[in-house]
């Protein structure tokens, strides 16, 4: 696998992440039950922070490929 | 939850303040689902602009839009709203073991020192919360902690019914509202006993319960 591949592969399961995020911040805003802030608070927020690391990872490895870093 | 009797209290509700706009809590709830809109309409466009194998160089920006600036948003709006929404009674009824004491608290019918404080507003929101969580950032810490504890017996079954209050009620949650109350301070039947009351050692609860209803078997899910 390429190096742009993998950083592609990278950046799609940062955006499912943040999707899933997103879908659980909408139930808990629509409808905000004890249960639901729960997931939100345990679940979403990590997969939220996991995607944020998986875009700086894609961000160095890019900036690694231009030497700028 | 709607209140369990249908009298003219509930038909009537209090006029808005003129220029109404609604609560922080609603707007917070509508920018919320608003930014949610579009952080999955970005999210769409960054993915199908990646299906299309467009340079990454070109796409870096709208990535750091779409995956790191607006999730942030989102989950502050979330944090907030869903922190705020905890603390309300429909929160508390949400699960089912509490039914039979939100359903008690809002019958206006009801002479137990719950009702008797919902119905005449002696506690104006968040009626449960406020009644059972201690006063200041440390009594918030507690009530947050206590209620995950209450999520995971309640997802998982581990309690037993009827349920009972995990430790003897202090009077410093009355005493929060009451404690420097004119009225309370120069009633009568308290002047005895008021050095008791402030020290904890006479429960406010023994003379003025009961708080909530008896809890039947039948309301365990």
């Amino acid at each position: 696998m390429t190096e742009p591949t993998r950083r592609r592969q990278i950046l799609r399961l940062a955006i499912v992440l943040v999707l899933v995020f997103n879908l659980l911040a909408l139930v808990v805003l629509i409808r905000a039950t004890p249960i639901a802030f729960t997931i939100f608070m345990f679940l979403a927020q990590p997969l939220m922070v996991v995607a944020l690391i998986l875009l700086v990872v894609a961000v160095m490895a890019e900036l690694r490929t231009r030497q700028l870093l | 939850m709607t209140p369990a009797s249908g009298d003219a209290a509930t038909l009537l509700s209090a006029p808005l303040p003129h220029g109404w706009i609604g609560t922080t809590s609603q707007w917070i709830e509508g920018f919320g689902i608003g930014l949610v809109v579009l952080n999955v309409a970005l999210l769409l466009f960054v993915w199908f602009r990646m299906q299309r194998n467009e340079s990454l160089s070109r796409m870096w920006g709208w990535m750091l839009v779409a995956v790191g600036l607006v999730p942030i948003m989102v989950g502050f709006m979330t944090f907030a709203h869903g922190l705020e929404s905890s603390a309300t009674v429909s929160a508390c009824g949400s699960c089912h073991v509490m039914t039979p004491f939100v359903r008690d608290l809002q019958d206006v019918k009801s002479e137990t020192l719950a009702a008797t404080h919902f119905k005449n507003r002696f506690i104006l929101t968040n009626q449960c919360y406020s009644c059972h969580s201690d006063y200041g950032l440390g009594g918030t810490i507690t009530a947050k902690l206590a209620g995950l504890g209450h999520v995971w017996r309640y997802t998982t079954g581990r309690y037993t019914v009827p349920i009972k209050i995990a430790s003897p009620y202090p009077n410093t949650r009355c005493l929060g509202c009451h404690g420097e109350s004119q009225r309370f301070l120069n009633s009568p039947s308290k002047k005895e006993i008021l050095p008791d009351l402030m020290a904890g050692k006479v429960s406010c609860i023994d003379c003025h319960g009961p708080v909530h209803p008896e809890q039947k078997k039948e309301a365990r899910l």
